[in-house]
């Protein structure tokens, strides 16, 4: 079991002569929080992206949890256990926090009850229940998800990417726009996740990403920069260079 | 399904189950309403059977039969997010191939038997091909396909070609405890009635699923569908066939009223009128569909009396509905009964 959860093998793409993910390589470790930083226009959504589904690289190799899976489209990196948070809000904004949570846990369903109505799916109604109190949505439950404040989007973002119980979330910026105490209320939970599930994360927040990550990998200009353990990383010239504006 | 409420004690007023479920509201309420429309119905056959009258209830059966396409219009429009500008080629496909199975002796349950399987058969085949896009594009490949249909239609002489085919029998209906005949302007107005309540009950119901509530993720937000773990043209492709079997079904009832069937059943006119019903009755609502086929036939019979221009009239009409009432007049209505529901927290 100690295998990776997640294997990235000279992964890249090119948008005209923009090579915006140049030759990636890099492992997630199982139940660990492993954390991609790197300036605006580095490369890291581009990155996701390619692991997501949501685009197929032109070069590399993808493997999850020991699957090959370079440029399975979305709904396969789901089945194969990848949930994944988007960096702009998405949600359901007008269903109710209750319903999207349900329509993100009702995959989970034995396909019998695909043309059952909505409230004999016991399965997707406990999980969306447990990740209304995990998530501490359960007053807004019957809120629009749309009339919630960022703060409580951006954690139903995360809520929904773990919705479907996968082994891998990737979460892009989970705290872009929060206040410091959101902030740091979801750096915890982030870090309780890791031990639960494997994270994948993209983050800004500096001081969030030397407290929760396990590994850090460091990209620039489309390339990796550098990996390593947190303070590793932070203490490499190259990188102190490159992404912390000094040397 | 009331462990939420373990969590700690609920606030006041705090979200019961109903609440936390306002699109299963939103069908209770639209429920209601059909159930008015229904019993308003029953109450207007009543009337005109005691008064002998045969012109209104065989407009108010008609009314009910594009009300059905225009249900198929919401399907795709309401709920999956599709403006569909051809939704008239499903409608005359199940027109033309009940008017031929009846008009070779078969019975009309064979009629609706082939107006499905040609329906299935053909919205899978044009499913593939519109499934694909969405938007302008998935509007302006619906609008040609039907073009198409309607031109083949007009240049077959083995359909009649222009004139379309005439001489479709009268048939008895068997229903089990009942046998209507459908030239009794009663008796085949109340089976329009129950088979439109059947394909209303049944549309919402899959609506009601998990099935459904993909369709509606797709028109809330399609970028996080896949995702969810969803194929969106699958989904895509479902809505359309289910929309296309709901319109051949109510297109096979036309030529049982009428007697006939022409080119024009497949035109644009035919298509574009559905959605103007849709939007004027209230899309995503299902039961706008019958509201809005109801009054538009009930205004243009009763303005069309009073001056040929009647369509100017309509038009201006359909303008300040959608101006006054967005969420068009069933919708408007749903609103408020689903406020009060919400309010009450029961039905």
């Amino acid at each position: 079991m100690n295998a990776p959860i997640l294997e990235v093998l000279g992964l890249g793409i090119a948008f005209g002569g923009l090579r915006a993910v140049d030759d990636v390589t890099f492992v997630a470790g199982r139940h660990q929080v492993t954390t991609v930083i790197g300036p605006n226009g580095a490369g890291k959504s581009t990155l996701f992206n390619l692991i997501s589904g949501a685009m197929r690289p032109r070069s590399g190799r993808v493997v999850f949890d020991g699957v090959p899976c370079t440029g399975a489209p979305p709904h396969r990196m789901r089945a194969l256990g990848l949930g994944r948070s988007f960096q702009i809000t998405s949600l359901y904004p007008d269903l109710t926090v209750f319903e999207n949570l349900r329509l993100a846990t009702e995959i989970l369903e034995p396909a019998g009850r695909w043309f059952l109505p909505v409230r004999r799916s016991r399965l997707a109604l406990e999980r969306a229940d447990a990740l209304l109190r995990r998530f501490e949505l359960t007053e807004r439950a019957g809120s629009l998800a749309g009339a919630l404040s960022h703060g409580e989007q951006r954690r139903m973002e995360v809520a929904m990417a773990l919705a479907a119980d996968p082994k891998l979330l990737l979460l892009d910026e989970p705290t872009q726009g929060m206040s410091h105490g959101d902030t740091q209320e979801t750096a915890e939970l982030i870090g309780r996740l890791g031990r639960e599930v494997s994270v994948l994360l993209i983050e800004h927040d500096i001081g969030l990403v030397m407290q929760i990550s396990d590994h850090v990998v460091v990209m620039h200009q489309g390339r990796k920069l550098a990996e390593g353990p947190p303070d590793a990383v932070r203490a490499d010239p190259a990188v102190q260079a490159a992404y912390f504006g000094h040397a | 399904m009331h462990s939420h409420v373990d969590a700690g004690p609920a606030p006041a007023g705090a979200a019961g189950p109903r609440r936390l479920d306002r699109l299963g509201l939103a069908m209770r309420a639209s429920h209601l309403l059909f159930g008015f429309l229904a019993l308003t119905c029953l109450i207007f056959a009543a009337l005109a059977w005691r008064t002998g009258d045969v012109f209104y209830l065989r407009l108010a059966t008609e009314a009910l039969i594009f009300a059905g396409l225009a249900l198929s219009v919401d399907i795709l429009l309401g709920y999956t997010g599709l403006l569909s500008l051809g939704q008239a080629l499903y409608f005359g496909l199940g027109a033309y191939a009940s008017a031929v199975t009846l008009k070779a002796g078969y019975p009309v349950s064979g009629a609706l038997g082939a107006a499905f399987g040609l329906s299935l058969a053909a919205s899978l085949v044009g499913g593939l091909i519109v499934s694909r896009v969405r938007g302008v594009y998935f509007a302006l490949i619906t609008f040609g396909l039907a073009q198409v249909a309607a031109k083949a239609v007009y240049n077959t002489r083995e359909l009649g070609a222009s004139d379309g085919l005439i001489g479709v029998p009268v048939m008895p209906i068997h229903l089990g405890v009942a046998t209507v005949s459908s030239d009794s302007p009663v008796g085949f107005f109340l089976f329009t009635l129950a088979f439109m309540a059947v394909l209303y009950g049944a549309v919402a119901y899959l609506l009601d699923t998990p099935f459904g509530r993909v369709l509606i993720a797709l028109k809330a937000n399609e970028r996080r569908v896949p995702y969810l773990g969803y194929r969106p043209e699958r989904a895509r492709l479902a809505a359309y066939v289910l929309a296309a079997i709901v319109a051949a079904l109510s297109g096979a009832l036309y030529p049982m009223l009428r007697g006939f069937v022409s080119p024009e059943l497949l035109s644009f006119t035919t298509s574009g009128n559905a959605v103007i019903t849709v939007v004027t009755g209230g899309a995503g609502t299902l039961v706008g569909a019958f509201y809005g086929s109801l009054i538009l036939t009930a205004l243009r019979s009763v303005v069309g009396s009073w001056t040929s221009h009647h369509l100017i009239v309509i038009g201006l009409l359909f303008m300040a509905v959608v101006v006054l009432f967005p969420k068009g007049l069933a919708g408007f209505a749903r609103s408020w009964v689903e406020d009060r529901f919400a309010r009450t927290g029961s039905l």
